[in-house]
This record gives C-alpha cells, structure tokens and sequence, in this order.
C-alpha cells in the first residue's frame, strides 16, 4: 500500500519535473518570461498530461517513460527546477554551480569503478559524510543564498523519512543532469566574462 | 531574517538525518555460524583419512567401480515453446522440492522475454508445467516505469521464510543499463507481490546486475553480490534489508571482473570468484576477491588458476566443507562444462565430472554450455541447471552419496603437484 502511494507520489514528481522542463524550453524558444499565471496554467496542464495514462497504444503515463530513463532525480534538482517557475526567482550563485561541478567531478569516477574507494557508499550513513553536506549548506547560508539551505535541508529530510526508493543520501542530493547543469553553468560563466574581459580591453586599449 | 528561518530549518533535518544514520543496523557477520564449520571439519577429518589411499585421480574411478554410488540424473526444465532461454537458477522449497526460475523469449533481449518457473518434484523426478512470473508489461505497471527487456532472475529464501526473486530489468539499452529489482512471495513462488527497485547507482541507477544467489547474514539480512557492467566492471556486494539496499561495498574494481560468486568461509571471511572480462593480453582466469570482516571491506587476491573465458560460473559449499564450482574450464568459448570441487582445507579444485564436452567437434557445430547455477536442498546433494545451447535448460541431479565419494577421492597434494594437475584439470 505504502509502495504503490510512494511509486504514484514519484510519478507525480517526474510529471511536474517533465512540465517544467517543456514551461522551460518554451521561454527559451521565445525569449521571453512569461507571466506567472501563464506558467501555472501550463503547468496544470503539462503535468495532467504527463501523470495521467493516454491510452492508445501507450502501455502507461509519460511520466513513466521518462522516469524508466532518467529515474528518480535528486530533490536538489527537483526543487531548483521547480522553484524556477516562482515569481523574482533568482538563478543559483555561480559559487554553488562550481561546488557542485567540482563535486561531481570528483564523484563520479570513483563511484563507477576507478579504484577500490566509492564515495556512494558513504551515502547509506556516514557520519563524516553527512556533516560534511551540512557544512555545505551552512555555506550557503553565510554567502547569503538562504534557498541553497532550505534545498539541502528538505534534500535531507526526504532522505530520512525515505521519500524515493533510494536508501542513499547521495541520491537526494546529486544526480547526473544536476551535475551537467552545474558544468555547463560554469563554462557558460567564464566564458560570458573572458568574452567581457576582451570587450573591455578592447574599448581601453590604448589607441 | 530569513537566512536565521533557513539555517533553523537546516538544524531540523540535521536532527532528522543523525535519527535516520543512528538507526541504521550495524554490520552483522555472515549466518554461516560456527556450527556448519565444525560440522565441515568434521567431515572433512574423517573424509581426510580415507583420502590418504587415494593419491591418484586414476584410482578414483577404481574406487567408484567397487561401490558404485547413485550415478547424476540428467532431465530438462519444461519447455515453453520458446526460441531462447538463459539464467536459469533455483531454489529449495520447503516440502524438499525444487524451484527454478529462468527467462525465455523469441530472443534473449527481446520484449516478449518472460520470467518463468517450474518446480521440480524430487519423489517423482518430475517437473511441473511452467508458469510465468512476471512479463515486461507486468514488471512496467509494478515499478511505474518503463522497462524494455527482462533477465537474470535469482531467487533467495529471507529469514523469516519467505522467498524473495530478484530480477534484472532494462529501459534503455542495452544489458550494461541494467537495474536490479525484486519480488516477495509468501507461498514458496506461487504469487508475488508487486515488484520494487533495488537503488544501487548513482548513474540514474544504471548498470548492476544480478547472477549470484544471496548469502545470509546473522542479523537475517541478506548480502547480494552483484556487479556493475557500464564503463566500470567490477564487483559489488548489497546489504539488503527487505527490499531496500541499505549498503554497499565494492569488491574489485576496473574492467575485469563480473558476476561473483560468494563463498562463506565462516561467520568473518569469504571469498569471491568472479567471471573474468579482462582485455586482450591478460590472464584469462579466474579473479579472486577475498573480505575477512564479513563482506565490509574485499581485497584482490591472486587469481584462481583455472581459466576462464568469459562466462559466469557458479559455486555452492556443501556441509561437508566441500566447494563445488561449475563453470567452462578453457580459455575461449563456451563449449565444455564441467563440475570442480574443492577440499576446504587444501584449497586445490580438481575437475570431478565433465558435463559437456563439444572440443572434438568443428567450430562451427560447437554448442554453447554456459550460466550454470548451483543449489543444495539438504547441503549434501547438488542440483545443478545450465543454459543448453540457448535452446533448453538442463538440470543435473548430483546424489549426495556421489558427491561424498568424490569428495573423499580428492587427491592428496604437495603444493608442488598443483599447477601439474590444474593442467590436467584443463
């Protein structure tokens, strides 16, 4: 019972996430922002879409086809793109993309079979590693970006009352499109500031 | 203001996580226990003296001529009048049945590939009419996502005496987008309840498999040896509690190791073998893992001298002591098959019985023997099913009267005699 409540709770999730992603590409094609109401509207309607079985020749929702690909994704990722569609929401420091950049970096060749250590184990309940996420958010805290915390904090939560299938912290936290978001932000970053960096230089040069 | 409402916040799932991580279940070592292992000993000692005046695999089957012990019995799981089946496995019910699970379609892959099962009668030597587990379209509505091909079902009996199936299941790709799932039934395999996903990757939880059967802990949790195939191949092993994975440690790493099999050696060490994946130009035999903290930490150790060509084996230890291993002994292909078996004590394998043998024919007419998978209803006899030419499923029958016989003509070595006979045993 509590199986099939959590499965349809994760096929909720991934119908909101779907929506918002399309809401996204949407603004992106048209190069502007909508109107909050308008994304609630797409939103109601997207996520109908995505959670609810079409029939046809289709053996279930499109959210399910999309969670057999990509799985559950972080709550991290989960709330940064569903916090996107508030009004006056700002976009991630560039300090937490490079964070989380690095982490990934770091992460992900261990944990897929470089050498004898797996930083994903550290996931299931190791003290160091759980205080080190919260040293993170803490971070976020002082450099003045409060919805970082709250992330990691509903992140931490949702891991200990177990809201998806995964029993690892890590999960919660960090998922590949997460880290490739966070890649690319970076890139994106510097090469938008070399890019201004030689316009300056090209306005001062000395003549 | 609100950066204090935040950090306040932080400090309440802080003091979620620390309950959560405080009560997570400590390590328990493996239920092998102490009592198997001086039973083993035992055997073993008394084996050890008849062993004495054996010296020579020679005079093994002079001996067997004398008493001759019930011969194996051969048969084959049911057909289902599909085109290919593979990963058969098995388990011991608890009338003294057998239970064997294995995946049949038009191909192996394909979407119509189900999970069937049979149930073996040991009075009768009959099998039951097959039935199906779960299909692709079951195991979708199950897990509430999409899934596009079905393998390796490996079934394991719980501590409270329930039995619990897991199976691979893949929605992108190929076998290396694997994920693990599993099934509980309450009635020794005749339902089950709706399938769940074993979490074990970060990668979108892509890429581990299952082939071995579990080993059982003393807190009565299970530890499943699994294996991750996609950019890494290397071994891992799950503690599970129920259906969830609450974790999991690594048991070789690189590219050249796969499906292990896991022996308990007693309640701390185990040994694992595993399914060579080397590239060209390196051993092509069996790698060894070994963890002498119950499974917590696994170290590589040198390999088994006994080739192997890139196929799963399987293993099982009898009460005895005995190490049993099944597996293609050559370098390449998959066409002979045979049984091992080990003294727990001298470590040395010894071929005792060669179940397939195509050498002698072409290349082309040469069949393939391959994912053999062993089981013991009363830890004395062996059943053992195998993939027959992807076409059937064989299953072998090894009385235990036989297997003790072997067991006792085991040659007596000197280390020096060893590397000659693992020759011989090619």
């Amino acid at each position: 019972m509590m199986n099939s409540f959590l499965q349809t709770i994760a096929l909720l999730e991934m119908a909101i996430t779907s929506a918002m992603i399309i809401i996204w590409g949407l603004q992106k094609i048209s190069q502007k922002e909508f109107p909050f109401a308008v994304k609630a509207v797409l939103l109601l309607a997207l996520a109908n879409l995505f959670f609810w079985p079409l029939g046809m020749s289709l053996e279930l929702p499109l959210a399910a086809y999309v969670r057999g690909v990509t799985g559950d994704l972080s709550i991290v990722s989960t709330l940064l793109l569903w916090s996107s569609l508030l009004p006056g929401n700002k976009s991630a420091p560039i300090s937490f993309k490079f964070g989380i950049a690095l982490i990934a970096l770091g992460f992900y060749p261990f944990a897929l079979g470089f050498g004898m250590i797996d930083p994903y184990a550290w996931g299931y309940g190791s003290i160091a590693f759980f205080i080190a996420v919260l040293i993170f958010a803490v971070i976020c805290g002082v450099a003045n970006w409060s919805k970082g915390v709250w992330i990691v904090g509903f992140a931490i939560i949702a891991w200990g009352v177990h809201w998806h299938e995964s029993m690892n912290l890590w999960d919660y936290l960090l998922d590949p499109f997460l880290a490739i978001w966070a890649i690319y932000g970076l890139c994106s970053a510097i090469l938008h500031k070399r890019k201004e960096k030689a316009r300056a230089g090209y306005l001062f040069r000395p003549g | 203001m609100s950066r204090v409402i935040a950090l306040c916040f932080l400090l309440l799932a802080a003091v979620v996580g620390f309950i959560h991580i405080d009560s997570r279940p400590v390590w328990a070592p493996f239920s092998s226990g102490e009592v198997e292992l001086t039973e083993a000993e035992d055997a073993s000692q008394e084996i050890g003296s008849s062993a004495k005046l054996l010296n020579t695999v020679a005079s093994k089957a002079k001996g067997s001529i004398q008493t001759a012990p019930p011969s194996p019995r051969a048969d084959w799981l049911p057909d289902t009048g599909a085109l290919s089946v593979h990963a058969a496995s098995l388990i011991a019910l608890r009338d003294g049945g057998v239970r064997a699970f294995w995946f049949a379609g038009t191909r192996e892959g394909a979407p119509d590939v189900v999970i069937n099962t049979a149930v073996f009668d040991t009075k009768s030597n009959h099998w039951s009419t097959p039935a199906v587990v779960i299909d692709r379209v079951g195991a979708e509505k199950g897990l509430s996502r999409y899934i596009a091909k079905l393998g390796n079902p490996v079934p394991s009996r719980m501590a409270d005496g329930r039995m619990q199936l897991f199976f691979v299941t893949v929605s992108i790709g190929g076998w290396a987008g694997s994920s693990i799932s599993t099934m509980i039934s309450e009635d020794e395999g005749l339902s089950w309840s709706r399938p769940q996903r074993l979490i074990t990757s970060p990668l979108i939880n892509l890429s581990t498999l299952v082939k071995s059967p579990a080993v059982l802990f003393a807190d009565g949790r299970l530890g499943l040896p699994s294996y991750h195939e996609w950019i890494g191949r290397f071994g891992e092993f799950l503690r599970l509690d129920g259906v969830r994975v609450i974790d999991k440690r690594r048991m070789s790493s690189g590219r050249g190791a796969i499906q292990p099999v896991v022996f308990v050696n007693s309640a701390q060490d185990a040994t694992a073998y595993f399914r060579q994946t080397r590239g060209a130009g390196l051993p092509k035999q069996i790698p060894v893992s070994q963890a002498q903290n119950a499974g917590q930490t696994w170290q590589a150790a040198t390999d088994l001298n006994i080739p192997n060509p890139n196929s799963a084996l399987a293993g099982l230890t009898l009460r005895n002591g005995a190490h049993i291993l099944a597996l293609n002994n050559i370098e390449a292909g998959r066409h002979r098959l045979v049984l091992m078996m080990s003294n727990s004590q001298s470590g040395q394998w010894h071929v005792i019985e060669t179940l397939e043998n195509d050498e002698s024919a072409p290349d082309q007419e040469r069949k393939e023997f391959s994912y053999p998978y062993l089981m013991s209803v009363n830890g004395k006899d062996v059943h053992l099913v195998y993939t027959w030419d992807r076409k059937r499923i064989r299953h072998i029958y090894f009385p235990d009267n036989w297997l003790a016989r072997a067991y006792s003509q085991l040659p007596i070595q000197r280390d020096s005699e060893v590397g000659a006979d693992m020759k011989g045993a090619q």
